[in-house]
């Protein structure tokens, strides 16, 4: 679900200078021009620390994204809104594999970032470490969350790396139907009972804070934001990203008659720009850290159906088997 | 103590609570070996790269292929490759066509009688390769060179693939009905979700509402 162009730690990489400068300009030229950048191509260290991270965490959040929405198949409302989630949530188990593959062609194996995931040595969207404590916290992931994901996933998929690129159009066709089938189940009980209203309403309270933290802090201008973005590894600031997210979706939030929990939010119409409470990044940062309510549900789930399926896994095991990464 | 979770199921699962010990890393080919796919949309077009899955074996790729992409969109065939029996041409730029950059020697004639070949042709970077025919070769330098001869004119490349044809894993004519399910899961569709009248008659009768 989250394709953000930045990443939850810092960018460690060093060293552009030792960089082959023939090559660097060569690498530069080609993405200037708007050619992608092919897995066999030559490639800076930075560019593909950088990817691997960022697409990784994108396949991790698709993965660990199922878990909130998955545990409400069986109790959503009616047959329809069951087969629909169901699909829904295969969708963005079939997201993760075809992330986890073009993650892959940069060099990581799928065995390594499933360690990394479960050890958790890398990242996925914070916004999964939190609970869906009613249907209607289901529906308010189904469209909002979705929802940033594909303003995210947009911009991406214009990113330089064709195999990221190829993923990504795949993907963001089928989040189309998600898009849509989210904003018909929370349409549905905004516009229905008013216990209805009263349940969507709380689950947008609650989720409220976690949408506006999901593109991340205010990116820092750094000399490697900059060269990611010159890179075409960073499609676009991550305000940049909430700030389009806020035009597309605050307008269809209140005219359902819901109302959301910041009182500073406002469009500035001088300035063109969104004004609100800045989220509480202590809160993000100490969750995304593992200090969150459901950090440990999420990877003890996914470490137990990894260590379950093991022997499954051993006994259809080829012992005549070679390594080639995937080619595209 | 076990994992409390607000999904009874979880709770069922007895998960240990607490700081756990990291899990081992996992084994090698844990995985499996990947596999490549190529989907054809309609009769009649040519088989389009989709992507890779990893599978143990090529029975069990195809059933991933098919779960993966044939899943959400039209589809009337599949074709899976085991990725190491595929040959791979360098990439050449936007602009240039890879059979007039990279040479290849071409072996003196070892083996008769001629395999075939199929050949995948990339257009464009960062678009699909595009099954593009078949050439009869003894090698896979001589399926480039005729590959060459038979195509380049016609379809200029920045890549290509290629690979022995009993390498290629292809659904069945028979099997044509494994791809009729779409039609009945229409809820997958946007088109499904006709929210704007609900939302019209909801904001008429709050506006009714306050008018009053
Ligand atoms: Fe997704
Ligand atoms: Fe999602
Ligand atoms: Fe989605």
């Amino acid at each position: 679900m989250y394709g953000g162009g930045n990443t939850f730690e810092a960018i460690k990489a060093e060293g552009l200078e030792e960089e082959d400068a023939r090559k660097m300009a060569e690498f530069e030229g080609r993405i200037a021009q708007g050619e992608k950048i092919e897995p066999d191509d030559w490639m800076p260290r930075l560019y593909r620390q950088q990817l691997i991270r960022m697409i990784e965490q994108h396949a991790h959040s698709e993965i660990i994204g199922a878990l909130p929405e998955g545990t409400w198949i069986t109790r959503a409302p009616g047959f329809r809104r069951k087969l629909a989630l169901m699909a829904k949530v295969q969708d963005e188990v079939g997201h993760a594999q075809l992330l986890y593959s073009a993650a892959e062609t940069l060099g990581k194996s799928r065995e390594e970032m499933l360690t990394d995931l479960i050890n958790g040595k890398s990242k996925y969207s914070n916004v999964f470490n939190y609970p869906t404590y009613t249907w209607a916290d289901s529906c308010i992931i189904s469209w909002l969350i979705d929802a940033g994901a594909i303003v995210n996933q947009m911009a991406n998929s214009k990113g330089s790396y064709g195999p990221y690129c190829r993923a990504l159009e795949r993907i963001c066709a089928e989040e189309a139907f998600h898009l849509k089938y989210g904003h018909d189940s929370v349409v549905y009980m905004a516009t229905g009972s008013s216990i209805q209203r009263q349940m969507v309403q709380e689950a947008l309270n609650r989720w409220w804070s976690q949408i506006m933290t999901f593109f991340g802090p205010s990116d820092k201008l750094s000399v490697h934001t900059e060269t990611l973005m010159r890179w075409k590894v960073k499609m676009a600031s991550n305000d940049e990203c909430r700030q389009q997210y806020l035009d597309m979706y605050v307008p269809k939030i209140l005219e359902l008659g819901l109302t959301i929990p910041d009182p500073l939010l406002k469009k500035n119409e001088d300035t063109g720009q969104w004004e609100y409470t800045e989220p509480d990044w202590d809160e993000f940062r100490r969750v995304i850290n593992g200090d969150g309510p459901c950090n440990a549900e999420r990877l003890g789930v996914r470490r137990m159906a990894e260590e379950r399926g093991a022997w499954v896994r051993l006994a259809l095991k080829n012992p005549t088997a070679k390594y080639v990464r995937p080619l595209a | 103590m076990s994992l409390k979770s607000l999904d009874p199921r979880i709770n069922r699962l007895n998960l240990p609570d607490g700081e756990q010990p990291p899990m081992e890393p996992k084994a090698a080919f844990d995985q499996f070996e990947t596999y490549e796919v190529f989907a054809q949309k309609r009769d009649n077009t040519p088989f389009t790269y989709a992507g890779p899955v990893h599978a143990p074996n090529a029975d069990v790729a195809f059933l991933f292929a098919k779960e993966q992409y044939s899943r959400r969109s039209a589809c009337s065939g599949l074709w899976v490759v085991q990725t190491r029996h595929i040959m791979v041409s360098p990439y050449a730029n936007d602009d240039e066509c890879i059979y007039d950059t990279f040479k290849v020697e071409i072996p003196e004639h070892t083996a008769w009688p001629l395999e075939s070949y199929e050949v995948f042709h990339l257009k464009k970077r960062g678009k699909a390769h595009t099954h593009i025919g078949r050439v009869g070769a003894t090698s896979y330098q001589e399926a480039y060179h005729k590959a060459k001869q038979a195509f380049a004119a016609q379809h200029p490349a920045v890549n290509m693939w290629v690979v022995k044809s009993k390498n290629v894993l292809q659904s069945a004519e028979e099997d044509r009905d494994m791809w009729l399910t779409l039609p009945e899961k229409k809820y997958r569709e946007p088109a499904a979700y006709k929210v704007l009248d609900r939302i019209k008659s909801f904001k008429e009768k709050q506006q009714k509402a306050l008018n009053k």
